[in-house]
């Protein structure tokens, strides 16, 4: 061994053995698991077939809480980047003693538990909360709105609890664009509108497009978000699988309804993942 | 090298101890667990079942390993042979499942001091129910003036938008449907009656929660003024001053036994059985039935006192009048298709 020549590349994959060791353990394996169980037939695992997934994609109704599911999706991801980029922007433009005010107030929400964040919203949003007194008090409303367990709810507070996922990626493709562009493009005659049309988003989509896939998958995925101001029946598919696999104990379709959803997302993180090409495609054009 | 050579002699040498003494096995060393409920009920079986426990069995080790029912069934599943739990406690419905899938062993009747004394409903030769859960009508009595006194009193039109229920996720929920199907000629096997009441009471309902927890944090927030609720879940709440009281109504307050079980192929089954025979007990009952536990006891030995004995039933011959058992046999049966009917109908 000591005569021949040491390849120092070895060592890196050396070194990530742990993890892919974990990795294999605690996720390759209970995924295989989980695709096993969705091809029984039923809850004795007797026979195996493709009835599950037949129940599941021939069924209205399932199909409706997976479509309903990815739209919230991108209601919530959408939402972010309207509010995140303008706080991901204003950081790059501020001076540096407020850069550090503006970090700490996006980084915040993460050193609070979900559960804490979302129940904040609750108080926000339910009958007596904040937004229904302070409507009430300026005399623009009668009788409260109902703002919790509707769908508006649940984006307003998964917007707000997934927000630092889509302001870090952004502040850093901000940060990486040479300040020196905007200074030639409105030297070269383009007004505010045009130097951000032109310049600035391009060269951040990126950021734009990691920060969406981030807070997507968060968002469609966060079941105490989803239960605790959604409620009771508005049924997403995270929901979907607990009442399966929890309550009716029908781990089968609750394995399927997994993959299905997994698949799907895969999906859309696949369409992502292309944009994503694309734009670096574009930025370094 | 050497290391890894001291490490193989340790392991060897410790793999054949462990040939030699069985008892030195983590399975049969390994005391007591008792998967008992979160919540409430881990305190007040921490302070008041497991010193009892102690002390009949002159301080045996024993571990409160708080669960959901399914969490217990799943756990059990998986290792069957050498379940990492010995004592399960369960609402109705997995009990059943339990029962049904050979994870149970049967409770040693003759053996027993106090199944005897259990009033009727809470004989189960599977597992004896030592406490009760009860689902009757929760409001706010600031906003609600006049008590209700009837499940029907939920259709009333000043509850327009104010009232809450649960989805059939859970027990409450579910137990809440039959019993609707039972008011409007249905029963456990025939529930339509209940989906028409429900579909009636649509313009009234402000809520419908994933969980009787929802609803607690509900009525903090005003959100609802009346909702099917559960007895002990509103002594919490009232404890930290919210506005909310319990009637059971006059159709009788739904029960729910809540049974506890010697699992199959326990190593600690003679332990395990003295727990139970402590959560039998009417010392042990009596103090549960105290403040701030305030739990039903189902021992006829224990004369009912206090805010239970004032709210509920003043002894047990009263319970068996009051309380509405339901039959959870039948419900199983069919809980999967209203589930799902409950998921596809009842949008608001």
């Amino acid at each position: 061994m000591a005569a021949t020549l040491r390849n120092v590349t070895t060592y890196d994959l050396r070194l990530a053995a742990p993890l892919a060791l974990g990795f294999v353990v605690f996720f390759i394996t209970p995924l295989v698991i989980l695709l096993a169980l969705s091809f029984q037939a039923d809850p004795q695992g007797t026979h195996y077939g493709l009835t599950q997934y037949v129940n599941f994609l021939g069924d209205r109704f399932s199909l409706g809480v997976l479509g309903s599911t990815l739209w919230l999706g991108v209601k919530v991801t959408l939402l972010t980047l309207l509010l995140g980029y303008p706080v991901a922007w204003l950081h790059q433009r501020a001076p540096s003693w407020a850069k550090g005010i503006i970090m700490l107030l996006v980084l915040l929400p993460l050193l609070t538990s979900v559960v804490v964040r979302t129940f904040a919203w609750v108080v926000i949003l339910g009958r007596q909360g904040i937004v229904n007194a302070a409507l009430a008090s300026l005399g623009l409303i009668d009788t409260p709105l109902k703002l919790l367990y509707t769908d508006t709810g649940v984006v307003m507070a998964l917007a707000q609890v997934q927000m630092p996922l889509m302001v870090l990626p952004l502040i850093t493709a901000l940060g990486r664009i040479d300040p020196n562009l905007a200074d030639a493009s409105s030297v070269l005659g383009a007004g505010h509108w045009r130097t951000f049309r032109k310049v600035t988003l391009p060269l951040s989509l990126p950021g734009i497009i990691a920060g969406c896939l981030l807070t997507y998958a968060a968002a469609i995925t966060a079941f105490i978000t989803q239960s605790l101001i959604g409620g009771g029946q508005m049924l997403f598919m995270p929901m979907y699988i607990y009442q399966q696999a929890s309550t009716l104990q029908n781990w089968p379709f609750a394995a399927a309804i997994s993959i299905v959803f997994l698949v799907a997302v895969l999906v859309v993180v696949s369409i992502f993942n292309v944009l994503g090409r694309l734009s670096r495609g574009y930025t370094n054009a | 090298m050497l290391l890894t050579r001291r490490n193989l002699m340790q392991t060897a040498l410790t793999l054949g101890a462990m040939h030699a003494f069985p008892g030195l096995t983590w399975a049969q060393a390994r005391p007591l667990v008792f998967a008992t409920f979160t919540g409430s009920w881990e305190e007040a079986h921490k302070a008041v079942l497991v010193p009892a426990f102690r002390k009949a069995t002159g301080n045996a080790d024993m571990v409160l390993d708080p669960m959901l029912s399914v969490d217990q069934i799943a756990k059990v599943t998986a290792a069957k042979n050498n379940p990492p739990i010995d004592v399960m406690l369960h609402d109705p419905g997995p009990a059943l499942q339990a029962v049904a899938q050979g994870l149970v062993e049967p409770y040693p009747v003759e053996k027993s001091a106090y199944y005897k004394d259990l009033i009727p409903a809470a004989q189960e030769p599977s597992g004896p129910a030592p406490f009760f859960q009860v689902v009757g009508l929760t409001y706010n009595p600031e906003t609600v003036k006049t008590p209700p006194t009837s499940w029907a009193d939920l259709w009333k039109p000043e509850f327009k938008g104010r009232v809450g229920i649960t989805n059939l996720n859970s027990t409450l929920g579910t137990g809440f449907m039959v019993e609707l199907a039972k008011m409007h000629g249905g029963s456990e096997s025939n529930i339509d009656p209940a989906f028409k009441a429900i579909e009636a009471l649509r313009p009234s309902l402000a809520a419908v929660a994933a969980n009787p927890g929802q609803l607690a944090t509900l009525f903090q927030q005003g959100q609802i003024d009346i909702s099917p609720g559960n007895f002990n879940a509103i002594q919490i709440l009232k404890a930290r001053g919210v506005p909310v009281e319990w009637v059971a109504p006059k159709e009788g307050a739904i029960a729910f036994k809540t049974t506890i079980h010697i699992v199959k192929n326990s190593p600690n089954r003679e332990l395990a059985f003295k727990l139970i025979e402590a959560a039998l007990s009417p010392e042990v009952q009596a103090t549960l039935m105290e403040e701030p536990y305030l739990i039903v006891p189902t021992n006829t030995k224990v004369a009912m006192k206090g805010e239970i004995a004032k709210a509920l039933a003043k002894d047990h011959a009263e319970i068996a009048k009051k309380f509405v058992f339901q039959d959870w046999a039948k419900i199983n049966e069919q809980r999967a298709a209203w589930i799902e009917r409950f998921n596809r109908e009842i949008r608001v």
